[in-house]
């Protein structure tokens, strides 16, 4: 069997020679093995939106959303970024008191669950909660409109614990275009690289998912330090401007940066988005029924325009989208970057997820679908958190030569 | 002859006094008193340089031909570890009063870092003396004023996460939870949200500072912190009847829950005929400073500037009189007679207040060591008045604080 099989190997790749080699039965127990003793690290949940109606308990296993401590737990998640967000629209010294009440209302909720969860703001310290048992909480800020263009803002949001800032959200700001707005910056402005070259010296990865593929151009120019797309999946497959082109994963990855892929279902399948696209009314009409429900609480918006898209799916109005397309978006960056370049950046709790991805339990399914297809367990480490982990340790030490060259 | 002092000595506390001006004869208390004060940490609570830091010509690194404070005048006088006061003026409220105080506490963590060979960020106690064995400044922060929080206390526990280490709960006017006492008061002293912010303090391990707000809202903080609190910079109502300095009841009521009223050095708050003079000439200290603010908006060098000239033009004028450092040492001495050595301490308001003759900056300090060893004060009571009370508040403060958040 063995020679018959060596045989038939020589014109197939790898991978498949891998895929055989692990029989179908013992998969799935290694998978789990492996998934719960890696650190599986996610660069973007929007959660936060629910920390700030005063009800939601981080400790308490919740009905509704993807994340909480006890399904983190059941779907070995070990480090988590909280996002910190507010729509571009809101701007000046209201952007900066919102997005402080975020950063506390993050802080408050590690404080309330010492024993299992721990901020974390180095590379380090997420190994070190994870030796702890715990998972490490981290913060990232999601649009640079809430620095309100001041350096002081930035450093004292690195101050409070804030390890990523996307430089844009869906609208530009006073420094960078976004990919979802009309372009008036050409990319980055002076002071929007002196923002990028402050966060290399503060040691604040510069993340590049929303952001103009100008913008993106410019920041890699200028960054001392790797970057990475906390969450954007790959244009060639999926062609929404939030995604990247094959030519940016792979300028991103020559620079050691990081794709952490998305799992918006409008991100991740050319055919979803394509129905959105033909029928206008769609969108029209989950928003009105997310506003009926909720109003202006963000956090409510965000967990039931999942739910409500979900509900046109099961009428048959959009198209159901499966969890294998993730697979298909990592494996499709793994081929043009390399494995050490690719990444997990969920939007759990701010996006529409596909099926068999409901929220943080599912996890291991990544793992056991790359396993199946033959990746190694050592890049399958890379891929669910040891990439993030190197990208953040070199920023780090980029930031230590900055702050010592002064 | 001790025999003899022994029987001198009825009062232990005159005895006391007694043993140590004997032992220290005239001619070495000037040595002596140089090695206590730099072998002590000299702790000021109260310092207003983070002001200047925004200006252009100012740099802290370097010595000043003006104002009070830099490294080499803190290295000079002694001075080793030093509150730098956030502060804006009271009536700016909401998220730019937020965006304000942020930009000053990034202000005064950069220079820390500019000046990292010099000066060390500290946020605890035990973080100041190690700063002070290595021979470094401890730098720390103070918010002087609730109006800076925008009325929301997830700004207070940012503030807390930040570094701050105090906050003195109003300035010159009442904020939404807090009368001043120099306002017209509104609130009753605090309010029910004011006391929260109180109890939210005291779970940080951020001390309370009841300098600048009204009696009534002392004593609400007084009964609702679990927590020892501080007057950063208020000095004793009993010699100079300003509201913003503490009578006798308030001090004794402070010392008995184991605070700190750090002496101010301005004139106006150490010396009645100043005072006097001072509200003749200019309606008061609210008053005189609104007229400058008037005249120079925003621009703290000028307001600097503008009260050191008025104050120079109408001393040599002789419309107000001059004042000598040496009222600093009776503010000092009044609250140690009344209520002991425990209790006292620095809380300069440099380059922040018009600075009593002889006490024109920080180079200034060792006479204060000096003139209270002349006065007979013992080494170790000198050592907590400089520093050492301050530092066990913030050790009491901390250990609150674990105890509440361990809760």
């Amino acid at each position: 069997m063995l020679r018959t099989f060596l045989t038939a190997g020589l014109c197939v790749s790898a991978g498949a020679f891998l895929a055989a080699a692990v029989t179908g039965e013992d998969i799935p127990a290694r998978a789990k093995k492996l998934h719960f003793s890696c650190i599986v690290v996610d660069t973007h949940d929007d959660t936060t939106q629910r920390f700030l109606g005063g009800k939601f308990d981080i400790g308490e296993r919740s009905a509704t959303g993807s994340i909480d401590i006890p399904r983190m737990k059941e779907g070995g998640l070990g480090a988590i970024f909280f996002s910190i967000w507010i729509p571009s629209k809101i701007t000046g010294p209201e952007a900066v008191d919102r997005a402080m009440a975020q950063i506390d209302a993050v802080r408050e909720q590690v404080r309330k669950h010492p024993k299992d969860m721990t901020l974390a703001t180095t590379a380090a310290e997420v190994r070190g909660a994870r030796k702890q048992g715990k998972i490490a909480a981290l913060i990232g800020v999601e649009g640079g409109h809430m620095i309100n263009a001041n350096l002081g803002v930035l450093r004292s949001y690195a101050a409070l614990g804030v390890r990523y800032m996307t430089l844009t959200h869906s609208g530009n700001d006073e420094w960078a275009d976004s990919s979802t707005d009309k372009a008036v910056h050409n990319g980055l402005t002076d002071f929007g690289k002196d923002v990028v070259r402050e966060m290399n010296r503060l040691g604040v990865v510069v993340d590049i998912s929303h952001v103009s593929d100008k913008t993106f151009y410019d920041a890699l120019e200028v960054s001392k330090a790797p970057l990475f797309a906390s969450h954007s999946s790959c244009r060639a497959i999926c062609d929404a401007a939030r995604n990247m082109t094959d030519q940016m994963i792979k300028d991103l990855a020559a620079k050691g940066g990081v794709l952490q892929i998305n799992y918006h279902v409008g991100f991740l399948s050319q055919e979803f988005r394509d129905a959105e696209k033909a029928d206008p009314e769609i969108n029209k009409a989950i928003s009105a029924e997310v506003t009926k429900r909720c109003g202006e609480n963000e956090g409510c918006q965000l967990i039931e325009g999942d739910r409500i898209t979900r509900e046109y799916v099961e009428q048959g109005k959009l198209p159901r989208v499966d969890f294998s397309k993730i697979i298909e978006h990592i494996d499709h960056a793994v081929k043009v970057a390399g494995v050490e370049h690719v990444g997990l950046g969920s939007d759990f709790d701010g996006a529409n997820m596909p099926y068999g991805m409901e929220d943080a339990t599912k996890l291991p399914k990544i793992t056991e679908s790359l396993l199946k297809k033959g990746y190694s367990e050592g890049d399958v480490k890379k891929i669910l958190g040891e990439n993030t982990l190197r990208v953040m340790t070199e920023v780090e030490r980029v930031s230590r030569e900055l702050n010592s060259g002064k | 002859m001790r025999r003899v002092l022994a029987v001198l000595c009825v009062s232990p506390f005159l005895c006391a006094g007694l043993v140590v001006s004997r032992r220290a004869s005239a001619d070495d208390i000037g040595e002596r008193a140089k090695k206590l004060h730099f072998s002590s940490v000299v702790l000021d609570t109260h310092d207003d340089t983070t002001q200047r830091f925004f200006t252009r010509d100012y740099d802290l690194g370097k010595r000043n031909p003006d104002g009070h404070v830099d490294i080499p005048r803190m290295r000079e006088g002694g001075m080793n570890a030093i509150f730098f006061s956030i502060w804006i003026d009271g009536r700016i409220m909401g998220p730019p009063a937020v965006q304000k105080a942020l930009d000053q506490i990034d202000a005064v963590h950069e220079n820390v870092h500019r000046y990292a060979k010099d000066l060390v960020f500290c946020r605890t106690a035990a973080e100041v003396r190690e700063a002070h064995k290595q021979g470094k400044i401890a730098a720390l922060i103070g918010v002087e004023g609730g109006h800076m929080i925008g009325n929301d206390i997830r700004v207070l526990r940012m503030f807390g996460d930040l570094g701050v280490r105090y906050m003195t709960l109003s300035h010159f006017y009442n904020d939404e939870w807090a009368d001043s006492s120099t306002d017209k008061p509104v609130h009753n002293g605090l309010t029910d949200f004011g006391k929260d912010i109180v109890r939210e303090m005291n779970r940080q391990g951020i001390m309370v500072d009841i300098s600048h707000v009204s009696d009534k809202t002392f004593y609400d903080a007084l009964e609702t912190s679990k927590a020892p609190l501080i007057a950063s910079h208020s000095s004793c109502r009993a010699l100079c009847n300003h509201v913003r300095d503490m009578s006798d009841d308030m001090i004794k009521a402070l010392a008995a829950k184991g605070g700190v009223i750090q002496i101010n050095y301005e004139r106006s708050f150490i010396d009645q005929a100043y005072k006097d003079a001072s509200d003749k000439l200019s309606g008061g200290v609210v008053a005189a400073f609104d007229q400058f603010k008037k005249e120079c908006g925003d621009d703290q060098e000028c307001l600097g500037r503008k009260m050191a000239e008025q104050e120079k033009r109408a001393t040599a004028e002789g419309k107000l009189p001059h004042v000598s450092w040496e009222r600093i040492v009776d503010h000092i001495d009044h609250a140690v007679k009344l209520v002991g050595a425990d209790h006292v301490g620095l809380g300069s308001d440099f380059d922040g207040a018009t600075m009593p003759e002889g006490m024109e900056d920080c180079t200034k300090l060792p006479r204060i060591t000096e003139a209270l060893m002349r006065k007979g004060y013992s080494d170790d009571d000198i050592r907590k008045i400089l520093g050492g009370n301050t530092l066990r508040v913030m050790e009491q403060t901390e250990k609150v604080s674990r105890e509440l958040q361990a809760q």
